[in-house]
Protein backbone atom coordinates (compact mmCIF):
# COMPACT_ATOMS: atom_id res chain seq x y z
CA UNK A 1 0.00 0.00 0.00
CA UNK A 2 1.41 3.38 -0.93
CA UNK A 3 1.54 5.92 2.37
CA UNK A 4 2.45 8.81 0.10
CA UNK A 5 1.46 9.83 -3.19
CA UNK A 6 1.33 13.06 -5.23
CA UNK A 7 -0.22 13.46 -8.40
CA UNK A 8 1.03 16.14 -10.94
CA UNK A 9 1.69 18.62 -8.48
CA UNK A 10 2.77 22.13 -9.33
CA UNK A 11 3.98 24.96 -6.94
CA UNK A 12 5.13 27.92 -8.23
CA UNK A 13 6.19 30.31 -5.58
CA UNK A 14 4.72 33.89 -5.88
CA UNK A 15 7.59 35.84 -7.70
CA UNK A 16 6.87 33.46 -10.88
CA UNK A 17 9.62 30.71 -9.85
CA UNK A 18 8.17 27.43 -10.88
CA UNK A 19 9.49 24.95 -8.32
CA UNK A 20 7.53 21.93 -8.91
CA UNK A 21 6.13 20.99 -12.29
CA UNK A 22 4.39 17.97 -12.06
CA UNK A 23 5.55 15.87 -10.01
CA UNK A 24 4.38 12.56 -9.59
CA UNK A 25 5.68 10.25 -7.17
CA UNK A 26 4.55 7.41 -4.67
CA UNK A 27 6.34 6.37 -1.51
CA UNK A 28 5.99 3.25 -0.68
CA UNK A 29 5.21 2.05 3.61
CA UNK A 30 8.56 1.06 4.87
CA UNK A 31 10.34 2.11 1.83
CA UNK A 32 13.78 4.27 1.97
CA UNK A 33 13.61 7.12 -0.34
CA UNK A 34 16.61 9.56 -1.09
CA UNK A 35 16.32 12.37 -3.40
CA UNK A 36 19.03 13.61 -5.11
CA UNK A 37 19.35 16.67 -7.22
CA UNK A 38 20.91 20.35 -7.58
CA UNK A 39 20.64 23.09 -5.40
CA UNK A 40 17.70 24.53 -6.27
CA UNK A 41 16.03 21.42 -8.07
CA UNK A 42 12.50 21.83 -6.12
CA UNK A 43 13.38 19.01 -3.07
CA UNK A 44 12.66 21.24 -0.30
CA UNK A 45 9.58 22.74 -1.82
CA UNK A 46 8.47 19.44 -2.49
CA UNK A 47 8.84 18.46 1.05
CA UNK A 48 7.33 21.43 2.25
CA UNK A 49 4.48 20.10 0.08
CA UNK A 50 4.35 16.50 1.27
CA UNK A 51 3.50 18.01 5.00
CA UNK A 52 0.91 20.66 3.75
CA UNK A 53 3.23 23.82 4.60
CA UNK A 54 2.78 24.85 0.83
CA UNK A 55 -0.66 23.64 -1.01
CA UNK A 56 0.08 22.48 -4.65
CA UNK A 57 -1.92 24.98 -7.38
CA UNK A 58 -2.68 21.89 -8.94
CA UNK A 59 -2.27 18.11 -8.57
CA UNK A 60 -3.08 16.61 -5.12
CA UNK A 61 -1.59 14.44 -2.39
CA UNK A 62 -2.79 11.27 -0.94
CA UNK A 63 -1.84 10.35 2.65
CA UNK A 64 -2.73 6.41 2.59
CA UNK A 65 -5.12 6.45 -0.60
CA UNK A 66 -6.99 9.86 0.96
CA UNK A 67 -6.66 13.23 -0.71
CA UNK A 68 -4.98 15.86 2.04
CA UNK A 69 -7.80 17.69 3.64
CA UNK A 70 -6.46 21.43 4.01
CA UNK A 71 -8.39 22.51 6.87
CA UNK A 72 -6.89 23.79 10.10
CA UNK A 73 -7.66 19.76 11.55
CA UNK A 74 -6.69 17.89 8.48
CA UNK A 75 -3.45 19.48 8.10
CA UNK A 76 -2.88 18.53 12.22
CA UNK A 77 -3.93 15.48 11.32
CA UNK A 78 -1.25 15.14 8.31
CA UNK A 79 1.86 16.88 10.05
CA UNK A 80 1.32 15.02 13.30
CA UNK A 81 2.11 11.21 10.96
CA UNK A 82 4.67 13.61 8.35
CA UNK A 83 7.61 15.13 9.92
CA UNK A 84 10.33 17.39 8.14
CA UNK A 85 13.71 17.75 10.19
CA UNK A 86 14.68 20.73 8.16
CA UNK A 87 18.58 21.82 6.87
CA UNK A 88 19.41 24.00 8.75
CA UNK A 89 19.11 23.67 12.63
CA UNK A 90 19.20 27.16 13.93
CA UNK A 91 15.93 27.38 11.63
CA UNK A 92 14.41 24.75 13.22
CA UNK A 93 14.93 24.91 17.24
CA UNK A 94 12.66 27.71 18.71
CA UNK A 95 13.74 27.50 22.66
CA UNK A 96 17.08 27.95 23.89
CA UNK A 97 16.12 25.15 26.19
CA UNK A 98 16.39 21.64 24.59
CA UNK A 99 13.73 20.10 27.02
CA UNK A 100 11.43 22.41 26.40
CA UNK A 101 12.40 22.50 22.54
CA UNK A 102 11.72 18.53 22.21
CA UNK A 103 8.77 18.93 23.71
CA UNK A 104 7.02 21.28 21.53
CA UNK A 105 5.59 18.73 19.16
CA UNK A 106 4.20 17.07 21.45
CA UNK A 107 2.57 19.17 23.80
CA UNK A 108 1.19 20.41 20.16
CA UNK A 109 -0.64 17.03 20.08
CA UNK A 110 -2.41 17.35 22.99
CA UNK A 111 -0.24 14.60 24.95
CA UNK A 112 -0.74 14.76 28.99
CA UNK A 113 2.09 16.01 30.70
CA UNK A 114 3.01 12.97 31.98
CA UNK A 115 2.86 11.16 28.74
CA UNK A 116 5.01 14.10 27.20
CA UNK A 117 7.61 13.99 29.62
CA UNK A 118 8.35 10.18 29.31
CA UNK A 119 8.32 10.24 26.07
CA UNK A 120 10.71 13.36 26.00
CA UNK A 121 13.21 11.45 28.11
CA UNK A 122 12.85 8.47 26.38
CA UNK A 123 13.84 10.05 22.80
CA UNK A 124 16.61 11.87 24.57
CA UNK A 125 18.07 8.62 25.76
CA UNK A 126 17.60 7.09 22.60
CA UNK A 127 19.38 9.74 20.47
CA UNK A 128 22.22 10.63 23.15
CA UNK A 129 20.88 14.07 23.79
CA UNK A 130 21.40 13.64 27.80
CA UNK A 131 24.78 14.62 27.76
CA UNK A 132 23.95 18.30 27.30
CA UNK A 133 20.08 18.38 28.02
CA UNK A 134 21.32 20.86 30.13
CA UNK A 135 22.87 23.21 27.85
CA UNK A 136 21.04 25.81 26.05
CA UNK A 137 20.52 25.37 22.48
CA UNK A 138 22.91 28.30 21.26
CA UNK A 139 26.23 26.66 23.07
CA UNK A 140 25.41 23.10 21.23
CA UNK A 141 27.47 22.37 18.47
CA UNK A 142 26.36 21.59 15.35
CA UNK A 143 26.06 17.83 15.52
CA UNK A 144 24.13 18.20 18.86
CA UNK A 145 21.79 20.73 17.28
CA UNK A 146 20.94 18.39 14.24
CA UNK A 147 20.34 15.22 17.30
CA UNK A 148 18.19 17.88 18.78
CA UNK A 149 16.48 18.39 15.79
CA UNK A 150 15.56 15.10 14.84
CA UNK A 151 14.55 14.48 18.47
CA UNK A 152 11.95 17.35 17.64
CA UNK A 153 10.36 15.36 15.09
CA UNK A 154 10.66 11.43 16.09
CA UNK A 155 9.23 12.55 19.65
CA UNK A 156 5.66 12.66 18.07
CA UNK A 157 6.29 9.73 16.48
CA UNK A 158 5.14 10.06 12.86
CA UNK A 159 4.73 7.39 9.94
CA UNK A 160 6.85 9.23 7.49
CA UNK A 161 10.15 11.19 8.74
CA UNK A 162 11.94 13.29 6.00
CA UNK A 163 15.24 14.96 6.38
CA UNK A 164 16.56 17.10 4.15
CA UNK A 165 20.06 16.80 3.78
CA UNK A 166 20.87 15.11 7.58
CA UNK A 167 24.45 15.27 7.71
CA UNK A 168 25.24 18.29 5.55
CA UNK A 169 28.39 20.25 7.31
CA UNK A 170 28.57 17.43 10.20
CA UNK A 171 32.32 16.20 11.32
CA UNK A 172 32.62 12.30 10.71
CA UNK A 173 31.92 10.86 14.42
CA UNK A 174 28.39 12.94 13.74
CA UNK A 175 27.74 11.56 10.91
CA UNK A 176 28.36 7.93 11.32
CA UNK A 177 26.36 8.35 14.86
CA UNK A 178 23.29 10.17 12.80
CA UNK A 179 23.46 7.48 10.57
CA UNK A 180 23.33 5.02 13.11
CA UNK A 181 20.15 6.19 14.22
CA UNK A 182 18.62 6.69 10.85
CA UNK A 183 19.43 2.94 9.69
CA UNK A 184 17.07 1.63 12.81
CA UNK A 185 14.39 4.14 11.92
CA UNK A 186 12.67 1.92 9.05
CA UNK A 187 13.07 -1.26 11.83
CA UNK A 188 10.31 1.09 13.77
CA UNK A 189 7.95 1.02 11.35
CA UNK A 190 9.09 4.53 10.38
CA UNK A 191 9.02 5.21 6.81
CA UNK A 192 12.30 7.15 5.80
CA UNK A 193 12.79 9.90 2.68
CA UNK A 194 16.08 11.93 2.60
CA UNK A 195 17.29 14.65 0.56
CA UNK A 196 21.09 14.49 0.17
CA UNK A 197 24.10 14.90 -1.98
CA UNK A 198 26.48 11.90 -0.75
CA UNK A 199 26.15 9.47 -3.22
CA UNK A 200 27.41 6.89 -1.38
CA UNK A 201 25.09 6.72 1.49
CA UNK A 202 22.06 7.38 -1.16
CA UNK A 203 23.77 3.64 -2.93
CA UNK A 204 24.36 2.43 0.53
CA UNK A 205 21.49 2.95 1.71
CA UNK A 206 18.15 3.78 -0.14
CA UNK A 207 15.64 1.18 -1.53
CA UNK A 208 15.04 3.87 -4.07
CA UNK A 209 16.30 7.02 -6.40
CA UNK A 210 14.74 9.74 -7.47
CA UNK A 211 16.72 12.06 -9.41
CA UNK A 212 14.90 16.11 -9.35
CA UNK A 213 16.16 17.98 -11.91
CA UNK A 214 13.87 21.69 -12.48
CA UNK A 215 11.53 21.06 -10.77
CA UNK A 216 10.30 17.85 -12.19
CA UNK A 217 10.96 14.10 -11.21
CA UNK A 218 14.07 13.09 -13.96
CA UNK A 219 14.10 9.74 -13.13
CA UNK A 220 13.19 7.42 -10.47
CA UNK A 221 13.96 3.41 -9.88
CA UNK A 222 16.13 0.68 -7.79
CA UNK A 223 19.34 2.76 -6.61
CA UNK A 224 21.72 0.35 -8.54
CA UNK A 225 19.59 0.81 -11.70
CA UNK A 226 20.24 4.65 -11.42
CA UNK A 227 23.33 4.71 -10.46
CA UNK A 228 25.07 2.15 -12.92
CA UNK A 229 23.36 4.99 -15.30
CA UNK A 230 26.45 7.74 -15.90
CA UNK A 231 24.52 9.30 -18.59
CA UNK A 232 21.34 10.22 -16.57
CA UNK A 233 23.34 11.01 -13.48
CA UNK A 234 25.45 13.62 -15.51
CA UNK A 235 22.48 15.14 -17.24
CA UNK A 236 20.82 15.71 -13.24
CA UNK A 237 24.93 17.22 -12.50
CA UNK A 238 25.75 14.75 -10.34
CA UNK A 239 28.37 12.14 -9.76
CA UNK A 240 28.33 8.50 -10.09
CA UNK A 241 29.50 6.88 -6.51
CA UNK A 242 33.42 5.87 -5.95
CA UNK A 243 31.84 2.10 -5.68
CA UNK A 244 29.85 2.13 -9.00
CA UNK A 245 32.97 3.52 -10.65
CA UNK A 246 35.58 1.15 -9.62
CA UNK A 247 33.08 -1.16 -10.39
CA UNK A 248 32.01 -0.87 -13.76
CA UNK A 249 35.96 -0.29 -14.26
CA UNK A 250 37.09 -3.87 -13.03
CA UNK A 251 34.17 -5.65 -15.24
CA UNK A 252 35.19 -3.76 -18.43
CA UNK A 253 38.78 -4.96 -17.31
CA UNK A 254 37.23 -8.23 -16.84
CA UNK A 255 39.13 -8.50 -13.60
CA UNK A 256 35.39 -9.33 -11.80
CA UNK A 257 32.55 -11.13 -13.25
CA UNK A 258 29.99 -8.39 -14.98
CA UNK A 259 26.91 -10.78 -14.03
CA UNK A 260 27.81 -10.17 -10.56
CA UNK A 261 24.96 -7.83 -8.69
CA UNK A 262 25.95 -4.34 -7.97
CA UNK A 263 27.93 -3.71 -5.27
CA UNK A 264 25.87 -1.45 -2.84
CA UNK A 265 29.41 -0.88 -0.69
CA UNK A 266 33.06 -0.94 -1.06
CA UNK A 267 32.75 -3.85 1.22
CA UNK A 268 30.88 -6.01 -1.15
CA UNK A 269 33.33 -4.48 -3.90
CA UNK A 270 36.19 -5.74 -1.76
CA UNK A 271 34.87 -9.07 -1.77
CA UNK A 272 34.29 -9.53 -5.12
CA UNK A 273 38.01 -8.33 -5.58
CA UNK A 274 38.96 -10.84 -3.17
CA UNK A 275 36.65 -14.44 -4.56
CA UNK A 276 38.05 -12.81 -7.80
CA UNK A 277 42.06 -12.70 -6.91
CA UNK A 278 41.72 -16.34 -5.31
CA UNK A 279 39.48 -17.97 -7.17
CA UNK A 280 42.20 -16.91 -10.08
CA UNK A 281 45.25 -18.21 -7.93
CA UNK A 282 43.71 -21.30 -6.99
CA UNK A 283 42.64 -21.89 -11.04
CA UNK B 1 26.37 40.08 27.70
CA UNK B 2 27.00 36.49 26.43
CA UNK B 3 29.49 36.14 28.92
CA UNK B 4 27.02 36.85 31.91
CA UNK B 5 24.86 34.22 29.82
CA UNK B 6 27.50 31.57 29.60
CA UNK B 7 28.36 32.32 33.87
CA UNK B 8 24.70 31.82 34.67
CA UNK B 9 24.46 27.89 32.84
CA UNK B 10 27.58 27.06 34.43
CA UNK B 11 26.95 28.26 37.78
CA UNK B 12 27.01 26.04 40.78
CA UNK B 13 23.57 27.59 42.19
CA UNK B 14 21.95 26.70 38.87
CA UNK B 15 20.43 23.84 39.95
CA UNK B 16 18.77 25.38 42.72
CA UNK B 17 14.83 26.22 42.12
CA UNK B 18 14.97 29.33 39.86
CA UNK B 19 11.62 30.93 42.26
CA UNK B 20 13.41 30.59 45.39
CA UNK B 21 16.34 32.45 43.68
CA UNK B 22 14.21 35.39 42.03
CA UNK B 23 12.12 35.59 45.60
CA UNK B 24 15.85 36.11 47.19
CA UNK B 25 16.85 38.87 44.74
CA UNK B 26 13.77 40.92 44.34
CA UNK B 27 13.07 40.92 48.29
CA UNK B 28 16.66 41.32 49.25
CA UNK B 29 16.09 44.14 46.79
CA UNK B 30 13.21 45.80 47.84
CA UNK B 31 14.81 45.90 51.30
CA UNK B 32 17.79 47.58 50.34
CA UNK B 33 16.14 49.97 48.40
CA UNK B 34 13.50 51.07 51.37
CA UNK B 35 15.94 50.64 54.09
CA UNK B 36 18.36 53.11 52.46
CA UNK B 37 21.10 52.54 55.26
CA UNK B 38 24.54 51.73 54.43
CA UNK B 39 24.17 48.58 56.96
CA UNK B 40 21.65 47.01 55.06
CA UNK B 41 23.76 47.96 51.85
CA UNK B 42 26.96 46.33 52.97
CA UNK B 43 24.99 43.00 54.35
CA UNK B 44 23.09 43.13 51.04
CA UNK B 45 26.53 43.65 48.64
CA UNK B 46 28.59 41.04 50.95
CA UNK B 47 25.85 38.66 51.20
CA UNK B 48 24.93 38.62 47.49
CA UNK B 49 28.42 38.94 46.51
CA UNK B 50 29.49 35.85 48.36
CA UNK B 51 26.61 33.85 47.27
CA UNK B 52 27.69 34.56 43.52
CA UNK B 53 30.94 34.17 43.43
CA UNK B 54 31.80 31.09 46.36
CA UNK B 55 28.66 29.07 46.02
CA UNK B 56 27.49 30.35 42.34
CA UNK B 57 31.79 29.71 40.90
CA UNK B 58 31.94 33.24 39.16
CA UNK B 59 35.52 34.36 38.93
CA UNK B 60 35.87 37.10 41.21
CA UNK B 61 38.14 39.34 39.33
CA UNK B 62 35.35 39.60 36.43
CA UNK B 63 32.51 39.71 39.01
CA UNK B 64 34.05 42.96 40.73
CA UNK B 65 34.88 44.52 36.97
CA UNK B 66 30.91 43.79 36.47
CA UNK B 67 30.46 46.66 38.86
CA UNK B 68 32.72 49.33 37.21
CA UNK B 69 30.06 50.24 34.58
CA UNK B 70 27.30 51.34 37.48
CA UNK B 71 30.01 52.70 39.56
CA UNK B 72 30.49 55.38 36.98
CA UNK B 73 27.43 55.94 36.46
CA UNK B 74 26.74 56.73 40.26
CA UNK B 75 29.78 58.83 40.91
CA UNK B 76 28.75 60.82 37.96
CA UNK B 77 25.60 61.52 38.89
CA UNK B 78 26.32 61.43 42.60
CA UNK B 79 28.92 63.97 41.88
CA UNK B 80 25.80 67.01 41.25
CA UNK B 81 24.93 66.40 44.79
CA UNK B 82 27.72 66.61 46.52
CA UNK B 83 29.19 69.55 44.48
CA UNK B 84 26.70 72.79 43.96
CA UNK B 85 27.75 76.12 42.92
CA UNK B 86 26.71 79.34 44.27
CA UNK B 87 27.35 83.19 44.62
CA UNK B 88 28.30 83.14 47.98
CA UNK B 89 30.82 80.59 50.10
CA UNK B 90 28.13 78.73 51.80
CA UNK B 91 29.67 75.77 53.46
CA UNK B 92 33.03 74.91 55.39
CA UNK B 93 34.94 74.08 52.14
CA UNK B 94 34.41 76.72 49.47
CA UNK B 95 36.78 76.89 46.31
CA UNK B 96 36.44 80.30 44.22
CA UNK B 97 35.52 80.22 40.77
CA UNK B 98 35.86 83.43 38.94
CA UNK B 99 32.54 84.94 40.55
CA UNK B 100 31.71 82.27 41.98
CA UNK B 101 32.21 79.20 44.22
CA UNK B 102 32.09 75.10 44.21
CA UNK B 103 31.00 74.22 47.51
CA UNK B 104 31.09 70.98 48.87
CA UNK B 105 28.49 70.21 51.80
CA UNK B 106 29.41 67.52 54.46
CA UNK B 107 26.35 65.96 55.08
CA UNK B 108 25.74 65.56 51.17
CA UNK B 109 28.95 63.61 51.16
CA UNK B 110 27.58 61.19 54.03
CA UNK B 111 23.62 61.44 51.79
CA UNK B 112 25.87 60.31 48.49
CA UNK B 113 27.86 57.80 49.83
CA UNK B 114 24.81 56.07 51.01
CA UNK B 115 23.11 56.56 47.83
CA UNK B 116 25.72 54.82 45.85
CA UNK B 117 25.83 51.94 48.64
CA UNK B 118 22.36 51.39 48.12
CA UNK B 119 22.27 51.47 44.62
CA UNK B 120 25.49 48.81 44.57
CA UNK B 121 23.35 46.54 46.74
CA UNK B 122 20.56 46.43 44.34
CA UNK B 123 22.55 46.00 41.60
CA UNK B 124 24.22 43.01 43.81
CA UNK B 125 20.57 41.42 43.59
CA UNK B 126 20.01 41.19 40.07
CA UNK B 127 23.63 40.32 39.26
CA UNK B 128 23.19 37.21 41.74
CA UNK B 129 19.81 36.89 39.67
CA UNK B 130 21.42 37.33 36.39
CA UNK B 131 24.42 35.28 37.06
CA UNK B 132 23.08 32.12 38.79
CA UNK B 133 19.56 31.92 36.54
CA UNK B 134 19.85 30.94 32.74
CA UNK B 135 17.06 33.28 30.95
CA UNK B 136 14.75 29.54 30.15
CA UNK B 137 14.27 29.46 34.42
CA UNK B 138 13.62 33.09 34.29
CA UNK B 139 10.69 32.38 31.90
CA UNK B 140 9.20 29.70 34.17
CA UNK B 141 9.19 32.17 37.18
CA UNK B 142 7.07 34.90 35.11
CA UNK B 143 5.39 31.50 33.76
CA UNK B 144 4.37 30.98 37.52
CA UNK B 145 3.79 34.51 38.21
CA UNK B 146 1.40 34.38 35.77
CA UNK B 147 2.56 36.49 33.54
CA UNK B 148 0.86 37.07 30.02
CA UNK B 149 1.57 34.22 27.60
CA UNK B 150 2.16 36.44 24.46
CA UNK B 151 5.04 38.23 26.58
CA UNK B 152 6.44 35.18 27.88
CA UNK B 153 6.73 33.90 24.53
CA UNK B 154 8.11 37.00 22.87
CA UNK B 155 11.00 36.72 25.10
CA UNK B 156 11.47 33.24 24.89
CA UNK B 157 11.76 33.48 20.56
CA UNK B 158 13.72 36.91 21.30
CA UNK B 159 16.27 35.10 23.62
CA UNK B 160 16.66 32.36 21.22
CA UNK B 161 17.22 34.43 18.36
CA UNK B 162 19.69 37.19 19.65
CA UNK B 163 22.38 34.35 19.28
CA UNK B 164 21.59 33.47 16.15
CA UNK B 165 21.35 36.91 14.46
CA UNK B 166 24.48 37.50 17.08
CA UNK B 167 26.25 34.29 15.33
CA UNK B 168 25.59 36.36 11.95
CA UNK B 169 26.81 39.49 12.80
CA UNK B 170 29.85 38.48 13.30
CA UNK B 171 30.40 35.55 10.97
CA UNK B 172 29.09 38.65 8.40
CA UNK B 173 31.56 41.03 10.35
CA UNK B 174 34.88 39.18 9.90
CA UNK B 175 34.08 38.28 6.54
CA UNK B 176 34.19 41.44 5.59
CA UNK B 177 37.37 42.65 7.66
CA UNK B 178 38.94 39.50 6.06
CA UNK B 179 38.77 41.35 3.01
CA UNK B 180 39.78 44.91 4.55
CA UNK B 181 36.23 45.90 4.74
CA UNK B 182 37.69 48.22 7.80
CA UNK B 183 40.49 49.55 6.54
CA UNK B 184 39.76 53.34 6.99
CA UNK B 185 36.97 55.12 9.14
CA UNK B 186 34.48 55.47 5.57
CA UNK B 187 35.17 51.68 4.75
CA UNK B 188 34.07 50.76 7.97
CA UNK B 189 31.02 52.57 8.07
CA UNK B 190 30.30 51.37 4.57
CA UNK B 191 30.55 47.72 6.26
CA UNK B 192 29.08 48.37 8.95
CA UNK B 193 25.90 49.27 7.29
CA UNK B 194 25.88 46.81 4.50
CA UNK B 195 25.80 44.02 7.55
CA UNK B 196 23.18 45.33 9.38
CA UNK B 197 21.06 45.62 5.65
CA UNK B 198 22.26 41.68 5.04
CA UNK B 199 20.73 41.43 9.02
CA UNK B 200 17.82 42.84 8.60
CA UNK B 201 17.10 40.73 5.20
CA UNK B 202 18.38 37.25 7.06
CA UNK B 203 16.37 37.77 9.90
CA UNK B 204 12.97 38.34 7.97
CA UNK B 205 14.21 35.23 5.64
CA UNK B 206 14.54 33.48 9.27
CA UNK B 207 11.14 33.98 10.78
CA UNK B 208 9.51 33.27 7.68
CA UNK B 209 11.40 29.75 7.86
CA UNK B 210 11.04 29.27 11.67
CA UNK B 211 7.68 29.90 11.12
CA UNK B 212 7.71 26.83 8.91
CA UNK B 213 9.11 24.83 10.75
CA UNK B 214 7.17 25.45 13.69
CA UNK B 215 3.69 25.25 11.76
CA UNK B 216 5.36 21.61 10.38
CA UNK B 217 5.53 20.46 14.12
CA UNK B 218 1.28 21.69 14.24
CA UNK B 219 2.03 24.35 15.90
CA UNK B 220 -1.31 26.25 16.52
CA UNK B 221 -0.80 30.13 17.87
CA UNK B 222 0.53 28.96 21.29
CA UNK B 223 3.60 27.91 22.08
CA UNK B 224 3.25 25.17 24.11
CA UNK B 225 6.26 23.29 26.05
CA UNK B 226 6.96 21.28 29.06
CA UNK B 227 8.42 23.72 31.30
CA UNK B 228 11.14 22.04 33.38
CA UNK B 229 13.18 23.25 36.45
CA UNK B 230 14.34 22.53 39.68
CA UNK B 231 12.13 22.03 42.62
CA UNK B 232 12.33 23.84 45.90
CA UNK B 233 13.57 21.78 48.93
CA UNK B 234 12.47 22.59 51.71
CA UNK B 235 15.76 23.40 52.78
CA UNK B 236 15.96 25.79 50.05
CA UNK B 237 13.00 27.65 51.23
CA UNK B 238 13.87 27.78 54.99
CA UNK B 239 16.95 29.13 54.08
CA UNK B 240 15.86 31.87 51.98
CA UNK B 241 12.84 32.41 54.27
CA UNK B 242 15.28 33.12 57.44
CA UNK B 243 17.61 35.25 55.35
CA UNK B 244 14.95 38.01 54.73
CA UNK B 245 13.85 37.29 57.91
CA UNK B 246 16.84 38.29 59.49
CA UNK B 247 17.16 41.41 56.79
CA UNK B 248 14.25 42.28 57.66
CA UNK B 249 14.65 42.40 61.48
CA UNK B 250 17.99 44.36 60.77
CA UNK B 251 15.99 46.86 58.82
CA UNK B 252 13.11 47.31 61.97
CA UNK B 253 16.43 47.45 64.58
CA UNK B 254 18.17 50.12 62.72
CA UNK B 255 15.15 52.39 61.92
CA UNK B 256 13.80 52.22 65.94
CA UNK B 257 17.76 53.22 66.59
CA UNK B 258 17.67 56.04 64.60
Amino acid sequence: MSILKTENITYVYEDGTKALNNVSLTIEKGEKTALLGANGSGKSTFFLCLNGILKPQRGRILFKDQPVDYSRKGLLELRSKVGIVFQDPDNQLFSASVYQEISFGLMNLGASEQEAVKRVEAVMEELEILPFRHKPTHLLSGGQKKQVALADILVMEPEIVILDEPVSALDPKHTEMLNDKLIRLPDKGITVIIATHDMDYALEWADKVVLFRNGEVFAEGRAEDIFMNGELLKRTNLIQPDVIKLFSDLCAQGIIDGNLPVPRNFKTLEKYITDSVRSRSNG
Amino acid sequence: MIMLDKMAYSSGLRYISPCVKAFTAVTTLLLCVTAHSAVISLITLAVMGGLTVYKGGACPLYYIRLYRIPLLFLVLSTFTIVVSISKEPLSEVALPLFRYYLTFKGDAFYFAGNLILTALGAVSCLYFLSLTTPVTDLLYVLDILHCPGILVELLLLVYRFIFVLYDMAAAITVSQKSRLGNKDFKTSLHAMSGMLVMLLIRALKKSNLLYDAMESRCYNGKILVLRESARASRKEIVMAAAFEAVMLGICLLLRRIS
